[in-house]
Order: structure tokens, then sequence, then C-alpha cells
């Protein structure tokens, strides 16, 4: 057993009665140790509360969510993950590199440890010099790349990213993602990584996972099997273009799908679902 | 714009400006204030040798204002002359005394501001840990400040008899509203994601409340204490006209109005005093806060 996320029909309803929105439901996804897959889909897919599931930020309502083998609240509660959000979400009155010491502070690391742990951190993302100013001094690239290092100082075997860089714009977003590239290497770190950019999440994945909404399910998983390193010159390959073409069509067939059951008042056909466990599980 | 300490004037005036506002305001104070007298107050002449130059110059207002008499609006000079002269026949000089009297009064403001300040951030901290013991509580504390507190003091100071200790607890009274709802309002008011941030970490109630809800909650709680500082002078002067402490500035004020008749201009600037030292005490308030947020905080409006 070496999946570090493992997701058996989980689903998850917001409200109760005649108000429940079902935002995910019958999720079956297998994530691999050292594996990058991005969650991709329209708005109102899920792909943000399907990230929370696996962080145990909110509870499934139904099925299972596990993550390296023990059920997500307990793996939460073991400091297992490291995650990132669409904000940087840094605190206004610590420094950068107190910043990145926070979770090692809660998780009890002496000072000194803590002190080197963060700087070690700093340098990753190549921000060694500014450990000492604060956040508002900082752009919103560099905000980010500090909320990726404070991520990481735990050092998790997962870290999940939810759309961390759909807030910049796209030059400061492609560098990003080669540094991305470039840590997730280094590091060798699960990442589930929530976006709506299709070439973002080509570039960057392993497995591209395409949901559709209402109700929020996996439609299709593509392979990205781009050559490893993944770098500035990935962009520019045949296949890259081929595979975002391929992931645009999935998503579009996705929508087709619900829009077509959403007239006939179908819910999602079985026979897609069954392809999805395969395939999510292979 | 971040990092500017709360409260900062973002108007674009200088500090020059400001200043030179705050001047104007007063010239004009004064401006009126004599303006009234010159129109409708008590005659006056001026009978004297400057410079070696013979001045006899006399002055009938067109008008005569009660209000406007030497008994209820003394002469501007004749009030800060009254600062130099002494407080009471053959006495110190009234700057002495009345500065003696405001140390006395800001000890005793002092700690009932902290005292107030605890309980306000006690309570805020509790009701947050518990919407049950808000609800219960918070009608009783809103409550408790529309209450005269002319009336609540004679009340303590018959409970605690240590007239000290009861001038701490009347001053602590004022204090601790504006702390309890700015300290409620400031502890909620961290970003929702950094909630979850803070949850996706394990961190325990103790640990977001002073790594996440106590730091987020600083701007707010510099806003109350503003306030709280001149409420806890207040407190102070009003909490010392029943117990008859002498030595503070209330126990002056009701000393000088007593002789109101005979020296109206003692009351005046015994007012002045209590009106410094409030400004003094929140001036003090203002640095800290600027000391300690410098840089790190966004504004927060009151």
């Amino acid at each position: 057993m070496n999946a570090v996320v493992e997701l058996v029909g989980s689903s998850k309803t917001f409200g109760a009665g005649r108000a429940a929105t079902v935002a995910l439901q019958g999720i079956d996804l297998s994530i691999g140790v050292g594996e990058f897959v991005s969650l991709i889909g329209p708005s109102g897919c899920g792909k943000s509360t399907l990230l929370r599931l696996i962080g145990d930020l909110i509870p499934a309502t139904s099925g299972e969510v596990r993550v390296n083998g023990k059920p997500a609240a307990q793996a939460r509660r073991g400091r297992e993950y490291g995650i990132v959000f669409q904000a940087p979400v840094l605190m206004d009155w610590r420094t950068v590199d107190r910043n990145v010491e926070l979770p090692l502070e809660i998780s009890g690391v002496p000072r000194a440890e803590r002190r080197a742990r963060a700087a070690a951190m700093l340098k990753l993302v190549e921000l060694a010099d500014f450990g000492g100013r604060y956040p508002w001094q900082l752009s919103g690239g560099m905000q980010q790349r500090v909320a990726i290092a404070r991520a990481l100082a735990t050092d998790p075997a997962l870290l999940l990213m939810d759309e961390p860089f759909g807030a910049l714009d796209e030059m400061t977003r492609e560098r990003l993602n080669l540094e991305l590239m470039r840590i997730w290497r280094s590091t060798g770190t699960t990442v589930v990584f929530v976006t709506h950019s299709i070439p973002e999440a080509v570039f960057l994945s392993g497995r591209v996972v395409v949901m559709s909404a209402r109700p929020g399910r996996v439609t299709r998983v593509v392979d990205i099997d781009l050559p490893q390193p993944r770098t500035a010159e990935t962009r520019n390959q045949e296949r890259y273009f081929e595979l975002v073409t391929t992931v645009r069509a999935a998503l579009r067939a996705g929508g087709a799908d619900a829009a077509a059951a959403e007239a006939e008042g179908l819910g999602t056909e079985p026979a897609d679902a069954e392809r999805i466990v395969a395939e999510g599980l292979a | 714009m971040p990092g500017l300490a709360v409260g900062a004037d973002e108007g674009g005036h200088s500090r020059a400006v400001r200043m030179a506002l705050v001047a104007a305001v007063l010239v004009a104070v004064v401006l009126i204030w004599e303006g009234a007298k010159w129109l409708g107050g008590d005659p006056w002449r001026l009978h004297n040798t400057l410079f070696g130059i013979r001045i006899d110059y006399e002055h009938t207002p067109p008008f005569h204002w009660p209000i406007a008499s030497d008994i209820a609006l003394p002469h501007i000079w004749v009030i800060l002359a009254a600062f130099v002269l002494p407080y009471q026949r053959f006495g110190d000089p009234a700057w002495l005394v009345l500065l003696e009297a405001a140390l006395y009064t800001f000890r005793e403001a002092l700690v009932g501001f902290v005292l107030g300040a605890l309980l306000g951030l006690g309570l805020g901290i509790v009701f947050v840990r518990s919407r049950l013991l808000e609800r219960a509580f918070m009608p009783y504390v809103v409550a408790s400040q529309a209450v005269p507190l002319i009336t609540i003091a004679p009340i303590i100071v018959i409970f605690f008899g240590n007239a000290w200790t009861s001038v701490a607890l009347i001053s602590a009274y004022l204090t601790f509203f504006p702390v309890t709802v700015s300290a409620l309002r400031g502890l909620r008011a961290a970003d929702p994601r950094a909630f979850e941030y803070f949850r996706s970490t394990a961190a325990s109630e103790r640990q977001m409340l002073t790594k996440l809800r106590l730091p987020a909650a600083v701007p707010y709680l510099f806003v109350a204490f503003r306030i709280s500082a001149a409420a806890a002078v207040v407190g102070a002067i009003i909490g010392e006209l029943p117990n008859g402490l002498q030595q503070g500035v209330g126990g002056l004020i009701l000393q000088s109005s007593q002789y109101y008749v005979t020296g109206p201009e003692r009351l005046w600037a015994t007012v002045i005093a209590a009106a410094l030292l409030g400004l003094a005490c929140v001036g003090a308030v203002a640095l800290a806060e600027r000391l300690l947020t410098r840089g790190r905080y966004r504004t927060v409006s009151a």
C-alpha cells in the first residue's frame, strides 16, 4: 500500500433537506508516493472541496478519505501534510522567517532547529535574503513562495495546493510553475494541485483529474506523459499542445455530459463512473 | 495600504499642517471667548505704565450677558495667571498643586485602566470561546454602561470602603466596556482562511488564541485602549468625588467649585489640568501603539 491519498466513494453534501447541495459525489481517487496530480474543472465542480476533504478541513458526508493509510482526520492531527491557499494567508505581524517557523512552533520544534529549518526553506524558494522583511513588503509572487516554504517546513509527505498561483499574473505564474517543479523534484513530496488553468495543469502534472459540476465528480483522468524534468522547453513540445487539447476536450465533454444529464433529469452515467474508478486506481 | 500604524493619518497632511490646524482651533476658541466678553462681559480697565508710557484704557461692553461675566467666563489671561498664583492662600503655585493632583489621579486611573483592560480582554476571550456565555452575559455588560456612573460610584465606595481601591475600581468600570467590545470584534477579525490554515496544522485552541486571535486583535484593542485611557481618567475623577479624596484632580474640582465665587479661574485651571491629563494618557497609549505595531499592521478604522 503506497498510496498517499486514497478516496473511496467520497461524497460531500452541504446543507440538508431541500437546500442540500451535492458538492461531490462518489469520488474514487488514489494518488501514489511522489506523484504530482492536478484537479481541474469548471467553478463549482468541487475541486477545492475535494482538496479540503483530503486535508480534513471539512468532513466527508460519506465514503472514505485516507492519507498515508490513515483516516484524513488522524493524518491532519499528525501534521502529515502542508497546505498552500490561493491567497498567501501569511501573518502580517510576523516577519517572513517567523511565518515559515509558524507550523514548527505549533508542533513544538525547539527554537534553534526552527530557525535552521526556516532558513533552509527560504533558501529552497530563493528568498534567503528576505527573512527579516514583513509580508507586505513582498510582491504577491514572493508572498506565495513564502507560503510554499511554510507548507514544506514540516517536511510533509503531502503538499496540498489550492489554486496557489490563481491570483498572479501570467508571467509570474509561469516562473513559479518552473520553480515549483524544481522544488518538487528536490523534495520528492506528493502534490495535489487544484487549478482552473489547463496549461498549468498539463505542465506540472503526472496526471490531470478532470472534474465536472452539479454534482461534482471525476469525469476523466488524463495521464501526462511529458518527459521529466519539466523545463521552459516543455511548453514548446508538440506533445504538450496535444495534451492541452486532450484536457480541454475532456473538460468540454464533462460539461456537455452534465448539461445533458441536467436536461434529462438523470445522474452520472454508471459506466463512466466505473471507468474513472479503474483509471484512478491504475 | 498595509503596514501603517493604526490611526495614522492617511489624509496626506504633513505633521506641520496638522499642528497648525490644532493651533488654529485653539486661536478660534480664544477669539470667540474673548469676543463674547468684549461684547457682553464685565467692564474692565487697563491702568499701568509700560516702557515709560502711561496706559489708561477703559472698556465698557455694549451688552450685558450673564454668561460672559467674569464669574461665568473669566478672562483667558486670568485663567493662565491662576496657574502661577497660589492655589490656596500662602500655598504652592497652582501649577505645582495641579501637577501633584494630576499624578495622584493618574496612578488611580492607571490601576483602573489596567484592571479594566484585563477584565475586558478576559471577557472578550471567554465570549469568543463560548457563544452561550456571550449571549447570557453580553446584555448585562451593555446594561452596566447604561447606568449613570455617578449613581454606581457611591455604591462601590460603600462596598469597598478603602477610598483608593474604590476609585481604581470605578475607573476600571468605565474602562472595561470598550475593551470588551473591541476584543470581541478583534478576536474574530482574523482572515477566515488563516483559521483554516491553523486547522490544517492541528493547532490547539490555546495556540489559535495566542498565535492568531490575539495578534490579529491588537489593532482593535488599541482603538479601545485609546478610548479607555480617557475614560479611565474620567472614572478616577468621578470616583474621587463621593470619597472625599482631597489629593486628586477630583478633590480639587470639588474644592474649587465650592469656592467658585471667590476665584472662578481656579476651577477653570483645574478643568484644563484634567483635560491635559486625559490627553496625556491617550497620547501615551498612541505612542505605545506606534512603537508596538509600526510596520506590521494594516489600518483599522475605529
